[in-house]
């Protein structure tokens, strides 16, 4: 998969492109809307990531122009400003998802990896999912792990299928409150850590091998071993 | 140095002011003028006209009536000098009036019968050009005369016409001195005019000027300096006192930033001491393996830091009046039951109660901005209370407004911070949060047209009451 990075801080082009090229990706980078344009004339890519602050033209433009030359590969904005009218102006031009800075990487990553898998072809959608002994079923909204059923509440169970959905990946705790509570902010006390904190004593009962594990300063990942 | 060139700045609106008005005021008047002179000239002709006719009929009587013989030139000519007397003026000398008349009779056979000013070739050649209607006066322009003649022409017959003419030198006269002192009079009192218009709306400038010299003054050097305000309570001294008002506000905005920016960089001091700490603690560390720990925690204190960041800048954009609402119908009572069902397990393990009392109550709000400011006043529970208190939300709906009532059995909020907890950066002794919980939870509250307050629960404790209009009410006042 190959990704164009538009972003004029040095810095940040730098470290984009380090964290995704470790993902996986095949990573070019533009310092400006015009390189931009020229070489997403020239290079077939799997989807863009776009600072909205160019110093030539405005990011949406820039969407804009590569939607009118027919590019239709995935767009994430990135942004130094968070108003909400900003997030839908970005929306409507032509991008695909929308993320302020500051952000962390796994973040990034996992939006990018959603927007890339919606514009592939649509999965059948999967009415269980495992992950080593722990099994989820979707329709019964039930967990188990090996043989044992687990008292889960709806939150719980829901945020469980956060995790194993995104099983072996980092998940951040913004990402977890704005997809398991639909809530976008970030909460003063540590309520996301005590909800993981009380699923782990459920799921990673004594005994049991734990499953899921903290990642210090980014969030949470559930994976065996 | 700003002043003198504000003093500079070419010709006064007090000039224009002044034109139009005096402009205006001298076309009335000399248009009032030209009106009573056409009237007074008017009159004058219909007397003379009224006179000349009817001496003409006279003097056609006599010149029927004298029988013809020797005498009879000498007869009619005597009533014609005496008849052109009667136009005497006393104050014109006897030339000028005499020359001011004239009578002609002209005769079939003999040579006419004159009675007026010489030479009479001139006058005999202008009444034949002008060929006269009989009866009605008309004016006659004779060679050599200023003014034009008033004519009247009686035909008798046979040849005999009698022509009686009159130049009312005396009634041009009295209409140019009426003329004269009419201009005279105009001159003076548009000048004048002029005078007093310009100078009221010089003085009345000249305080807006002293108003432009201050605020820029003020603009460009200080804040404190404020504009007199004069002694009669008009419309400039209200403007002076709209600016003052305006300078009271923006002095204590320009305080307020300064307080602001000062407590911002202050409070980001210590996360960035620390932060800094961490990262230069793991680069002397020799253990590897002990990085991870440490750029952990530079990480975290880097989350905390955007958080603040954030929580300032929506602060901010509230106060400019900036906070984009996104309004939607909400159910508020399901909002506050989610978020305490995600604050419920974090209140456990600080084995607090928290305990709600939900009625139903839609509200038109901003979804996300709600879930924050009731995240915040859950934090600030979560924050402030000792372990093992009881924590209970009411929601119910009351006057057309929402109302959530958040009590704790707590210490309550410390006597001194109660008027002022709604204020940034201001925060409790033990408190470890950056004090923006409550400020942003009052910006939210304003936005939306409602309000929050803090008092003292019955039996201890704090008690928080936030209002927010209810959908009807919000729709009335968009109407409104």
């Amino acid at each position: 998969m190959r990704l164009l990075v538009v972003e004029d801080d040095t810095a940040i082009r730098d470290f984009l492109k380090r964290g995704l090229t470790e993902s996986g990706y095949l990573v070019d980078t533009a310092r400006d809307g015009k390189s931009a344009e020229a070489q997403a004339g020239e290079e077939v890519y799997d989807g863009f990531i776009i600072d909205l602050g160019l110093p030539d033209m405005d990011g949406l433009d820039l969407i804009a122009r590569c939607r009118a030359q027919g590019h239709s590969a995935p767009v994430l904005i990135l942004s130094a400003r968070r108003s909400v009218d900003e997030r839908v102006r970005g929306l409507e031009q032509g991008g695909d998802d929308y993320l302020t800075k500051p952000f962390a990487l796994a973040e990034l990553v996992a939006r990018l990896r959603n927007l890339l898998r919606r514009s592939a072809a649509p999965q059948q959608e999967a009415t269980r999912l495992h992950v080593s002994d722990l099994e989820l079923d979707l329709v019964r909204r039930e967990a188990r792990r090996g043989t044992q059923l687990l008292q889960l509440t709806t939150q719980e169970f829901a945020l469980l299928e956060y995790l194993v959905r995104n099983a072996g990946r980092v998940v951040t705790r913004t990402m977890i409150l704005d997809h398991v509570w639909r809530m976008r902010f970030d909460p003063a006390t540590n309520v996301v850590d005590v909800q993981i904190y009380r699923l782990r004593n459920k799921v990673d009962e004594a005994g049991n091998r734990p499953l899921i594990h903290t990642i210090r300063g980014v969030g949470y990942v559930l994976k065996e071993a | 140095m700003f002043s003198k060139k504000h003093r500079n700045r070419g010709p006064s609106a007090a000039w224009r002011i002044a034109v139009w008005p005096t402009a205006a005021f001298a076309v009335g008047s000399a248009l009032a003028f030209a009106i009573m002179y056409f009237l007074i000239a008017g009159d004058i002709r219909a007397r003379s006209d009224a006179w000349l006719v009817g001496e003409a009929e006279t003097l056609a009587d006599v010149s029927d009536n004298t029988p013809r013989d020797n005498l009879y030139d000498r007869l009619v000519q005597e009533v014609a000098e005496l008849a052109t007397h009667e136009v005497s003026d006393p104050n014109l000398t006897g030339d000028r009036q005499q020359n001011s008349v004239f009578f002609l009779q002209t005769q079939p056979t003999e040579g006419p019968i004159w009675v007026g000013p010489a030479p009479r070739e001139r006058f005999l050649q202008a009444i034949q050009a002008a060929q006269l209607a009989p009866g009605t006066p008309a004016n006659v322009s004779v060679d050599g005369w200023r003014l034009p003649f008033r004519v009247v022409f009686r035909d008798r017959g046979k040849g005999k016409g009698i022509y009686l003419g009159f130049a009312d030198i005396s009634g041009v006269h009295m209409l140019d001195r009426l003329t004269e002192r009419c201009l005279l009079v105009w001159a003076v009192t548009v000048v004048l005019g002029f005078l007093i218009t310009w100078a009221a709306a010089y003085r009345t400038l000249a305080r807006v000027e002293r108003i432009s010299d201050t605020v820029s003054r003020i603009g460009s050097e200080d804040l404190s300096s404020r504009l007199l305000e004069g002694p009669h309570p008009d419309e400039i001294s209200r403007l002076s006192r709209t600016f003052n008002n305006m300078l009271d506000r923006i002095q204590a905005s320009v305080h307020q930033l300064r307080v602001l920016t000062g407590s911002v960089a202050h409070d980001l001091k210590s996360p960035v001491t620390s932060i800094r700490g961490s990262l230069e603690v793991a680069l002397s560390e020799p253990d590897r393996s002990q990085w991870r720990e440490r750029v952990a925690e530079a990480i975290e204190g880097l989350d905390r830091l955007s958080q603040m960041l954030n929580t300032t800048l929506d602060l901010a954009e509230a106060d400019a009046g900036a906070l984009q609402l996104r309004k939607e119908p909400l159910d508020l009572a399901a909002l506050i039951q989610q978020m305490v069902d995600l604050y419920q397990p974090t209140m456990a393990e600080h084995r607090h109660q928290l305990t709600t009392e939900l009625q139903p109550v839609l509200v038109e709000a901003d979804l996300s901005l709600m879930n924050r400011l009731i995240a915040n006043l859950l934090d600030n529970e979560v924050a402030h209370l000792p372990a093992g208190c009881c924590v209970n939300i009411l929601l119910q709906a009351r006057d057309r407004e929402a109302e959530i009532l958040i009590e704790d059995n707590g210490p309550g909020f410390p006597l001194e911070l109660r008027d002022r907890v709604f204020e940034r950066f201001v925060k409790g002794k033990a408190s470890t949060g950056h004090g923006l919980g409550l400020a942003f939870v009052d910006a939210v509250a304003k936005a939306h047209g409602g309000s929050v307050t803090v008092a003292e629960r019955a039996g201890g404790g704090a008690l928080i009451s936030l209002s927010i209009p209810m959908v009807e009410v919000l729709r009335e006042k968009v109407v409104r």
